[in-house]
C-alpha cells in the first residue's frame, strides 16, 4: 500500500492491524496468557478478575481525564492532588453533616459528598483550564503548581490527618458491592469509561480535541473556540478527579493524605502506553484502558508467580518502554510505507 | 547592593561568627535555661501530639517552661527555619525529631554551637556527635512483638503470612519487618511467603494482598508495617471477602486505626510509646542541663494491643489533643 491509497478502499483486515489499540491489547492478552501458564489454578479465577477489575477502577476514570487532556498536547499533573483535596472536602462535609461522624449516615449525606467531590475537583479543573488557555502559562507549569497547591489545601482543611467516618452505606455500597458479580466500583468505572470513549470518537467535542491537539493555530483559524474548548476539557479532567476521589473514599472507608503521591504519573503512564500520543492530536479512550490494565496485571501477576520483590519495579519499568518502543517503531514503519 | 541586602548579610555573618566561635551570647545572659522546646517532626500528627503530652508533663513536674515548634509537613526546608528561629530565643534544650538524617544536621549543629543541648526523639541525624542523647523506639523489637502476636492469633493453625513494606530503603519498617521475619521462622506452623513494596500507597498494599490470596489461599496473617499499607490490606481483605480470616496485624494506633480494631477490620496493632520518648527526652536533657549522666542511646520498647486487651491499654493510643 502507498501514501497515496484512499483510506476508504482500506480493507477491515488492514485496518484492524493499523490500529495501535490492537497491538497494544495484543501485549496484554500476552502477558495474561504467560502469568496463566505459570500459574493458571491462581491467575485465571473470578477471585483475580474481580479484585484486578476493583482495584484499576479508580485510576481508570483519573486516566479517562488525561486521555482528553494529552490529546490537546496538554499534561496534568495535578490529577492525585485533587483527588486527595476532592477526598478531603468530600468527607469532611459527610462528617460535618452528621456530628463529625458520618459512618451511620443515610444516602442524603452521601449524595452531598458526591457534589461536593464532583464540585471540588471542577473548580481545580476550572483554574487550571483558564490559567493554560487564558494566560499561555504552560500546562506542565499551571498543573505543577496546582498539584503542590491542591495537596497543601487539603491538608490544611483536615490538618494534615487522614479523614475517616465515611458512611458505611456509602462503602457497603460502591465501595464493595457487587452487581450479578461485577463489582459496583468497576461498573461505574465502565460507564465513565464508555461515555468518555464514545464522547471523544463520535461528537464534536471529541473532534475539536484532536483537531486541537493536532494544530491549535489551525483550530483556531477554522473557527474553533480554543480557549473555550481547553477550560472545558480541563474542567472534565478535574471533574473526573474529583468522581475518583469519591471512589476512593468509597474503596478505602478513608481519605488518605499521602497515599496518592505518584497518581498523576500512573495515569500519564497508562495513557501513553494505550497509543496516546504525548504531542497530541491521536489517541483513544480504549487504548487507554489497556495501557491502564498493562501495570496493573503486571504488578499482580509478578506477585503471584514470586517475582523477587526487588526485580518488580524494574520488570514493569522494562515492559512499559519495550510496550511503548514497539508501538513507536511499527508506527515509524507504517508512516514510511 | 541596596542597604537592606547589606545589613541582611552583615546579619548573617554575624550570625554565623556567633555559631561559629560560640562565645558572646553563650553566657546565658539572653537565654534562659529553663526553658525546652519541641521540634516535632510534623504537625497535627497522632504519634507526634502524644509525643508532646509526654514531653509537656514531664517538663512542666520539673519546672521548665516548654514550648513546641511544628513543621506543616514532614520536610526539611520547613522544618530549618523552625530550628533557626528557636536558636534566636536561646532556650536550654531542644527536644528535636530530624526530618532528614543528613539536611538537619547543620541548623541542629548551629544549635549545639550555641551551648543548646540537643535530643534526638523519634528519628535522628546520620551524624552522632551533634546530639546529646538519642530515644526512639525500638523497631525491629516491634517486628518481633508482631510475629509473636500474630501466632497467637491464629492459635496454632498452619498457612502463609506476609508483610508489607513501604519503599525499599525506609529504615523504620525494614527494621520492622527485619524483626518480623526473625521471628516468624520460630513458628514452624507459620510459612513466611516474604514481604512485598507498596511504594506506600494503599492502592498498591491492597492489590498485593489479593495477589498473594490468589496464590496462596492458604494465607492466615499480614503484617502491615504502617498506616498506609495498613489501610490498604484491610481493604483488600474487605474485597476478598476475607476480614477477620485473614489476621491482620498494623503498626501505631492512631484514632481510625484503634476504631478499625474496635470495629474488626484490623486484629492486632503494635503501637510505639510516643508519650514515653517525650518524657524520656526530658529527663535526657535536664540531666544534661544539671550535669547528671546522660544515656547516647535509649530505645522504648513498643506494646501490642488486640481487640480483647484494648480497653486496658488505653493509655496506649495516640492521642489527637492532650
Amino acid at each position: 500500500m502507498n501514501a497515496a491509497t484512499d483510506v476508504r478502499q482500506r480493507s477491515i483486515r488492514q485496518r484492524l492491524f493499523g490500529a495501535n489499540t490492537l497491538w497494544i491489547g495484543l501485549v496484554l492478552l500476552v502477558l495474561i496468557a504467560v502469568f496463566g501458564a505459570i500459574r493458571p489454578d491462581a491467575v485465571l479465577t473470578t477471585f483475580t478478575l474481580q479484585t484486578t477489575l476493583v482495584e484499576t477502577s479508580v485510576l481508570l476514570v483519573l486516566s479517562v481525564g488525561m486521555t482528553y487532556v494529552i490529546i490537546t498536547s496538554g499534561i496534568d499533573l495535578s490529577v492525585g492532588s485533587v483527588l486527595v483535596f476532592s477526598g478531603v472536602t468530600s468527607a469532611m462535609t459527610m462528617n460535618a453533616l452528621n456530628d463529625g461522624n458520618a459512618t451511620t449516615a443515610g444516602w442524603g449525606t452521601v449524595f452531598v459528598g458526591l457534589l461536593v467531590a464532583l464540585v471540588s475537583g471542577a473548580a481545580w479543573g476550572l483554574l487550571n483550564g483558564v490559567l493554560i488557555a487564558k494566560t499561555g502559562i504552560p500546562p506542565l507549569i499551571v498543573t505543577l503548581g496546582s498539584f503542590g497547591a491542591a495537596l497543601g489545601a487539603g491538608q490544611l482543611i483536615s490538618n494534615g490527618s487522614n479523614v475517616s467516618g465515611v458512611p458505611n452505606v456509602l462503602s457497603n455500597s460502591l465501595g464493595t458491592g457487587t452487581w450479578f458479580g461485577i463489582p459496583n466500583l468497576v461498573l461505574l468505572a465502565a460507564v465513565v469509561t464508555a461515555i468518555g470513549a464514545l464522547v471523544l470518537a463520535t461528537t464534536r467535542f471529541g473532534r475539536y480535541t484532536y483537531a486541537i491537539g493536532s494544530n491549535e493555530e489551525a483550530a483556531r483559524r477554522v473557527g474553533i473556540g480554543v480557549t473555550g474548548h481547553l477550560v472545558k476539557v480541563y474542567l472534565l479532567a478535574g471533574t473526573l478527579a474529583g468522581l475518583a476521589g469519591f471512589m476512593a473514599l468509597a474503596y478505602f472507608r478513608v481519605a488518605s493524605i499521602t497515599g496518592h503521591d505518584t497518581d498523576n504519573l500512573n495515569a500519564i503512564a497508562g495513557v501513553v502506553l494505550g497509543g496516546t500520543s504525548l504531542f497530541g492530536g491521536s489517541g483513544s479512550v480504549v487504548g487507554t484502558v489497556l495501557g491502564v490494565f498493562i501495570p496493573a496485571v503486571l504488578r499482580k501477576g509478578f506477585v503471584i508467580v514470586g517475582v523477587n520483590v526487588y526485580w518488580q519495579p524494574v520488570a514493569v519499568a522494562i515492559v512499559l518502554v519495550a510496550a511503548v518502543w514497539f508501538d513507536q517503531s511499527r508506527r515509524r514503519a507504517r508512516n514510511q510505507r | 547592593m541596596s542597604t537592606r541586602t547589606a545589613a541582611l548579610l552583615g546579619a548573617t555573618l554575624l550570625l554565623t561568627a556567633c555559631g561559629g566561635g560560640g562565645q558572646i551570647g553563650d553566657s546565658g545572659s539572653s537565654g534562659n535555661t529553663k526553658r525546652m522546646v519541641l521540634i516535632p517532626g510534623v504537625a497535627a500528627e497522632p504519634f507526634y501530639i502524644s509525643m508532646e503530652c509526654g514531653f509537656r508533663e514531664a517538663a512542666k513536674a520539673k519546672g521548665y517552661e516548654v514550648d513546641v515548634q511544628a513543621p506543616a509537613k514532614f520536610d526539611s526546608t520547613l522544618q530549618t527555619p523552625i530550628v533557626t528561629g528557636v536558636l534566636a530565643n536561646k532556650p536550654g534544650a531542644v527536644l528535636i525529631a530530624p526530618t532528614d538524617d543528613k539536611a538537619m544536621a547543620g541548623p541542629m549543629k548551629q544549635l549545639k554551637d550555641a551551648g543548646i543541648k540537643v535530643v534526638e526523639v523519634d528519628t535522628k541525624l546520620e551524624d552522632t556527635s551533634i546530639a546529646v542523647s538519642t530515644i526512639s523506639s525500638n523497631n525491629e523489637q516491634g517486628g518481633q512483638l508482631a510475629a509473636q502476636t500474630l501466632a497467637k492469633l491464629v492459635a496454632g493453625k498452619s498457612g502463609s503470612v506476609l508483610v508489607l513494606n513501604t519503599k525499599a530503603g525506609t529504615s523504620t519498617t525494614d527494621a520492622r519487618a527485619k524483626g518480623f521475619e526473625d521471628e516468624i521462622k520460630k513458628y514452624p506452623n507459620l510459612k513466611y511467603v516474604g514481604q512485598q513494596y507498596t511504594d506506600n500507597e494503599p492502592d498498591q498494599a491492597a492489590s498485593k494482598v489479593t495477589a498473594t490470596l490468589a496464590a496462596n489461599p492458604d494465607l492466615v496473617g499480614v503484617f502491615a508495617t504502617n498506616l498506609n499499607t495498613g489501610e490498604g490490606a484491610a481493604t483488600g481483605l474487605r474485597n476478598a471477602g476475607k476480614t477477620g480470616a485473614v489476621n491482620l496485624v498494623g503498626f501505631d494506633a492512631s484514632p481510625k486505626q484503634v476504631e478499625d480494631l474496635r470495629g474488626g477490620a484490623v486484629q492486632a496493632l503494635i503501637a510505639q510509646d510516643p508519650a514515653t520518648i517525650g518524657r524520656t527526652g526530658v529527663e535526657q536533657a535536664i540531666a544534661a542541663l544539671e550535669g547528671g549522666t546522660v544515656k547516647r542511646d535509649i530505645e522504648t520498647d513498643l506494646v501490642a494491643l488486640t481487640k480483647a486487651d484494648m480497653d486496658a491499654n488505653q493509655k496506649y493510643f495516640y492521642k489527637q489533643k492532650c
